[in-house]
């Protein structure tokens, strides 16, 4: 391979990387604040994904709702689903056991239902194709080549994360979120409405993979199954630390740009196994993940 | 006087294990009542009853009148019962700063939660310079300390204070006590669970025993100092 040739696909390699890595540190963001809050991994988080993506779809495509319409309308529908959700649902789970398994089986359960309703709804039943928001053309960056709906894509993460990230630290909101995933119990001492603020890290959590599924819907195939992608959100996550949020958006970056360099430099075949590399690389390295603090030993 | 807290044949339990039974007890207002007791007695699970931590069984916790054991717990804040937890239960990886922001999490008077900051620093000066600092860097002496200026920060009526000399030195005992009393002398009512007996009750002015989750013992407690019961059990001698 030519030095030349070498600049390119590193170019390439990066500039695609960091625009799926953008999605992924979404999901990644989104997975990290429910297991930080909750204590659980939110194995729906792929499918209230997906739901949202048909949601925009049914909107746009089927209703032909103008975008200014449909993407607010798909925010706020992501937004009170999985609000409700762990408020009806698994509120009643964790008050009646407790136990974390019991919340990881409902959310499969819930991530289930999803799928099921957007089969049974009929517009999951064959794969179709999202209409892009922004235009496909490419344009060059240095000797990348990206399209318009890339940097659409990267830029709407960037500022999605950058508003989340502030609300986080500076907001009362996000102080009370931040002390409920720390103490809970002091967080109720203090006044926090913990179930109220579980319902609203769930419908964060919710808009961050609604936003995720409009970026990421019109670059793929839409099928009931695209949730899957989101296993790379875990990927992303567990690179991070699970615990950390900027090492969930770290991780996105790294997962995103790891599979494009091995889908460029080694093969097109070998990008499905680039993440688990990526993830056995930095466990073996820092067990504890990029971000990862120490693990906490728990009081009984 | 009123009774500000009036519990009333208060029963609660984790799982099977009964861990409060029949507990009544009364504060009236600006009072400091002591509740005493060894490990395990109860004192713990009853502030945490009021807190609505730990669910009632049976029985009616009145604040100021108003029934309150089936209130949520962030409702109870709201109506003016203030706990400071014993030991650790700081936001560990947040600021000092923050932690007392959160203790102000229930008021929306900003003008109010400004002054009452001063006002705490000024009980508690050794958090002053340690504003910025992560909560659990703090010695288990300030923890402590900022445990109570936080519960301070909710602008509370009554004050739970769950065993603020635990693990402190003895001067820091003393410290943490004198600020206990000008507390009291502003007004502040306060039930105070101790290990301490013989802090505690030179500092109360009634006092209650718990036993295996039943009072067994109650009075003034100048009265209690010079129990011969309570000399041989609490005060060693």
């Amino acid at each position: 391979m030519t030095l030349s040739l070498f600049i390119l696909f590193l170019e390439q390699g990066v500039a695609s990387g960091l625009v799926m890595g953008s999605v992924y540190a979404l999901l990644a963001l989104a997975i990290v604040i429910i297991f930080k809050t909750s204590e659980a991994p939110n194995f729906a988080q792929g499918d209230m994904m997906m739901g949202a993506a048909y949601v925009a779809l049914y909107l746009l495509v089927f209703r032909k709702a103008p975008p200014i319409v449909a993407i607010p309308l798909t925010i706020v529908v992501a937004f009170v689903v999985a609000a409700l959700f762990r408020g009806l649902v698994l509120a009643k789970v964790a008050k009646s056991s407790g136990s974390p398994v019991n919340l990881v089986i409902a959310t499969l359960g819930f991530s289930y239902v999803l799928r099921g309703l957007v089969r049974g709804a009929g517009v999951g039943d064959t794969p179709r194709t999202f209409p892009p928001l922004a235009s496909t053309d490419s344009i060059m960056i240095d000797q990348a080549s990206v399209t318009i709906l890339d940097l659409v894509i990267f830029g709407a993460a960037i500022l999605t994360m950058a508003g989340f990230f502030w609300m986080f630290a500076y907001t009362k909101l996000g102080r009370a979120m931040r002390a409920v995933g720390m103490n809970p119990k002091a967080a109720q001492l203090v006044g926090v409405n913990i179930g109220r603020i579980h319902m609203l890290v769930w419908g964060l959590s919710g808009v961050i993979s609604a936003i995720a599924a409009l970026l990421i819907s019109p670059k793929i195939l839409m099928t009931a199954d695209m949730g899957s992608i989101v296993t790379l959100g875990f990927a992303a996550a567990i690179i991070g630390g699970f615990n950390s949020l900027p090492g969930a958006v770290v991780g996105g970056f790294v997962i995103g740009v790891s599979e494009n360099l091995v889908g460029l430099f080694i093969s097109s075949r070998a990008i499905v196994v680039a993440p688990f590399v990526a993830i056995m690389l930095v466990l073996i390295v820092r067990p504890q993940g990029l971000f990862g603090g120490r693990t906490s030993i728990k009081k009984v | 006087m009123v009774d500000l807290l009036e519990i009333e044949a208060v029963s609660a339990s984790y799982g099977r294990i009964q861990a409060l039974s029949d507990v009544s007890l009364k504060l009236q207002e600006g009072a400091i009542v002591a509740l005493l007791g060894g490990n395990g007695a109860g004192k713990t699970t009853t502030l945490n009853t009021i807190s609505r931590l730990v669910p009632v069984t049976s029985g009616v916790i009145r604040f100021d009148g108003r029934a309150i054991e089936r209130l949520p717990s962030h409702e109870v804040v709201r109506a003016g019962v203030s706990q400071a937890p014993e030991g650790r239960e700081v936001f560990k990886d947040m600021s000092v700063r923050e932690n007392l922001d959160l203790g102000a999490h229930v008021r929306r008077d900003r003008a109010g939660v400004r002054a009452d900051l001063d006002k705490a620093l000024d009980y508690f000066p050794a958090l002053k310079e340690r504003l910025r600092q992560k909560a659990g860097t703090l010695s288990g002496g300030e923890q402590q300390m900022l445990l109570i200026a936080r519960a301070l920060m909710a602008r509370p009526r009554l004050l739970l204070l769950d065993e603020p000399s635990l693990g402190l030195s003895p001067l820091l005992v003393q410290k943490i006590f004198a600020i206990i009393a000008r507390l009291h002398a502003d007004g502040l009512s306060i039930l105070l669970v101790e290990q301490n007996v013989a802090v505690a009750l030179a500092v109360s002015s009634y006092a209650y025993i718990l036993e295996n989750g039943e009072i067994a013992l109650e009075g003034r407690s100048e009265a209690l100092r010079n129990d011969e019961a309570v000399k041989r059990t609490y005060l060693g001698g």
